[in-house]
């Protein structure tokens, strides 16, 4: 697995970790557009720290590199890599090439 | 189905928990309301409204019950009397809240952040281990009395997140204390608990026997070659697994077998091999032959007097487990481990077996279906039902409901489902303030015959209204159905209403998926009115004779005795 496979599967089971939490009618597909956290749509505060916390497991678990995901200037950013799951996956990507 | 409401009290955020309570698939559905994180005793002590919820989790932190805990974690010096004074303020505030909701399960106390701590100072005296065992030891003792309160041991909930039950970012992000796995755990044990108390506990395992309950095949290498035992470790392991399933026996759980072999060959295996922990007495019936396993369960459900939905399935092999499943899907199949070793695991792991206490009945079950299976031989034998139950000699006692038989009465009232009229499910304390409403009587049925004693297998509960006793309770374990038993509580009841002066007596009938054999007992009992298409009526100028076949020690329940 490249690094593109090790982020997408970190990503797909940090929502699937998510999911567990939701009624059937709001849980996330795995498709790039789909709005994690947004105003009118997407997850809300709660479920976003799980992402998170789900996400950095799995990343480290799969690519073997920790990540913090969850310091302020990363949630609050006006282009913050939490709007879709494409924006998520480019800003891991970033990340972890960097590193 | 019926949605249970779920209140959630803690000092942490209980909004993990919640969600996984409301987004698990298996029943029962919860609805959850989380109070204000970090107001414990404000809302334990907060007065009474009217939303009653059907159970309550108090799951909080030992600094939070405790401040003198928070200086032992400090590494100061506390005081163990005050500390103990702060667990019984605790307790008191729990048991004067468990007015306010139907159940009220109360996590044991554990850390819910990682503290430095000694090992090997932890459980001396004086040592945060220990003050936290004595801790939730004052706390077991205090509420030992609160009938609806139950402490469940938190401790099996973290240690199925390994060596990271807790987690440190959801803490400092949300003040969610602990990693979700725990919550996962917690779920799974908390809808466990809430089916035992609601009578929706599995009560029959029917278990296969090749390479199930013991290793290779009866049939072909005979019952001296089968690895069950020995300096064998899967054989150890099937050993193991039959010592579970005899401790579930003795909690009330039956035990049968279905499986694909030479009956003469397998029970030869079962009462000659000296390593079978389950001997033949231990079954409650067997269908051991070449039929398909889903229609020999049907016909050993049907024998026993259960519904498909007590059944759990053990089989080794996935083809079977598939067959049943596709068939019956009210029946319970767990996936089942290719390797012996792990088979007592995953017999625990079930949480499909909770129950609130072990009564006398439930210990002897077992031996109940025993007798009850000699009985249908002696049916077979002898012909008529009346001269068979004649032959029985069979006694029915009947005692006022309270003391000793309560809470065996309470299990009766929330188990049965079948001989039923209206499937009241009550707690204990529940059953006990309807027993106190004025003109209320309620009498349970002791069954015995010459083969043995069924127990405590009957309640009749009545209320007067007007110049009417209403049947609220008509309750008849499935075990004793079919023995005029119900014919007997029905006597009882007309005579009762008889002996008070009243002109009738009324019983509406609720159904159920479950309750159509009561429904058919009212059709053929002989009610001389009927009050709309369920309301069975009557008049007590009319007699309700006890049966021939039954005698009565007493006639206790009459107004004027």
């Amino acid at each position: 697995m490249n690094l593109q496979d090790h982020i997408s599967a970190a990503i797909d089971r940090a929502i699937d970790e998510v999911n567990a939490q939701l009624p059937a009618a709001s849980r996330l597909t795995k498709t790039p557009d789909t709005v994690l956290f947004g105003r009118e749509e997407g997850l809300d505060s709660l479920s976003l720290v799980n992402l998170i916390v789900a996400l950095e497991k799995h990343v480290e678990g799969g690519c073997g590199r920790s990540v913090s995901l969850s310091s302020p200037e990363v949630m609050l950013a006006a282009d913050s890599p939490f709007t879709t799951v494409r924006s998520l996956r480019e800003y891991l990507a970033t990340v972890l090439k960097e590193d | 189905m019926k949605v249970l409401s779920g209140l959630l009290v803690s000092n942490f955020n209980t909004g993990n928990l919640a969600r996984y309570l409301e987004n698990d698939e298996e029943s029962p559905k919860i609805e959850c309301t989380s109070a204000p994180f970090g107001q414990v005793m404000a809302t334990l002590l907060a007065p009474a409204d009217n939303a009653k919820p059907d159970f309550a989790i108090v799951w909080t932190s030992p600094e939070h019950v405790s401040a003198e805990y928070g200086r032992c974690l400090d590494g100061r010096q506390y005081n163990a009397d005050a500390l103990r004074n702060e667990v019984d303020q605790f307790s008191a505030a729990i048991t004067q809240f468990a007015g306010r909701a139907s159940v009220v399960f109360v996590a044991t106390l554990s850390p819910i952040t990682d503290a430095v701590t000694s090992s090997l100072a932890g459980m001396r005296v004086g040592g945060a281990s220990r003050l936290l065992a004595e801790m939730n030891l004052r706390l077991a003792d205090n509420l030992r009395e609160c009938r609806n309160v139950y402490l469940l041991d938190s401790a099996r909930w973290t240690e199925k997140s390994g060596d990271r039950p807790r987690d440190p970012k959801l803490w400092y992000l949300a003040k969610v204390p602990f990693a979700n796995d725990v919550f996962l755990a917690a779920v799974r044990d908390i809808k466990g608990c809430l089916r035992g108390i609601t009578g929706s506990a599995r009560k029959l395992v029917i278990l296969d026997l090749d390479d199930t309950l013991w290793g290779g095949l009866v049939g072909d290498v005979g019952w001296e070659k089968l690895r069950l035992g020995g300096h064998d470790p899967a054989g150890e392991a099937f050993v193991d697994f039959q010592r579970s399933l005899k401790a579930l026996s003795r909690r009330g759980v039956i035990l049968a077998v279905v499986s694909k072999n030479e009956e003469h060959i397998a029970l030869e295996a079962i009462d000659r091999h000296p390593e079978m922990v389950l001997r033949r007495s231990d079954l409650a019936g067997w269908r051991i032959n070449r039929v398909d396993k889903a229609r020999n369960i049907v016909e050993l459900v049907h024998q026993l007097n259960l519904g498909l939905d007590s059944v759990v399935f053990i089989d080794d092999s996935p083809v079977e487990r598939a067959r049943v499943r596709e068939t019956l899907p009210e029946v319970l199949v767990p996936e089942w481990p290719a390797d012996s070793m792990l088979y007592p695991r995953a017999l625990a792991d079930l949480r499909c077996f909770e129950w609130p206490a072990v009564t006398a009945e439930d210990a002897a079950r077992t031996e109940m279906y025993n007798s009850e299976r000699t009985r249908a031989e002696l049916l077979e034998r002898v012909g008529s039902v009346d001269e068979w139950l004649k032959s029985l000699q069979l006694r029915v006692d009947v005692e006022e409901v309270g003391g000793a038989n309560f809470e065996r009465v309470v299990q009766l009232l929330n188990k049965t489902n079948q001989m039923n009229l209206a499937t009241r499910r009550l707690t204990d304390k529940e059953f006990r303030a309807w027993l106190a409403g004025e003109g209320r009587r309620s009498w349970c049925f002791r069954v015995t015959d010459r083969l043995g004693d069924s127990g405590i297998t009957g309640l009749l509960s009545l209320e007067r209204q007007h110049d009417a006793a209403v049947i609220r309770d008509f309750v008849l374990s499935c075990r004793v159905m079919g023995r005029k038993v119900e014919e007997t509580m029905l006597h009882v009841a007309v005579d009762y209403a008889q002996s008070a002066g009243l002109r009738e007596v009324r019983a509406e009938y609720i159904p159920t998926p479950r309750n159509q054999p009561c429904l058919e007992f009212l059709e053929r009992a002989g009610f001389p009115g009927r009050d709309g298409e369920q309301t069975f009526v009557w008049y007590t100028n009319q007699q309700c004779p006890l049966p021939e076949a039954i005698s009565c020690t007493t006639e206790r329940w009459r107004a004027t005795v």
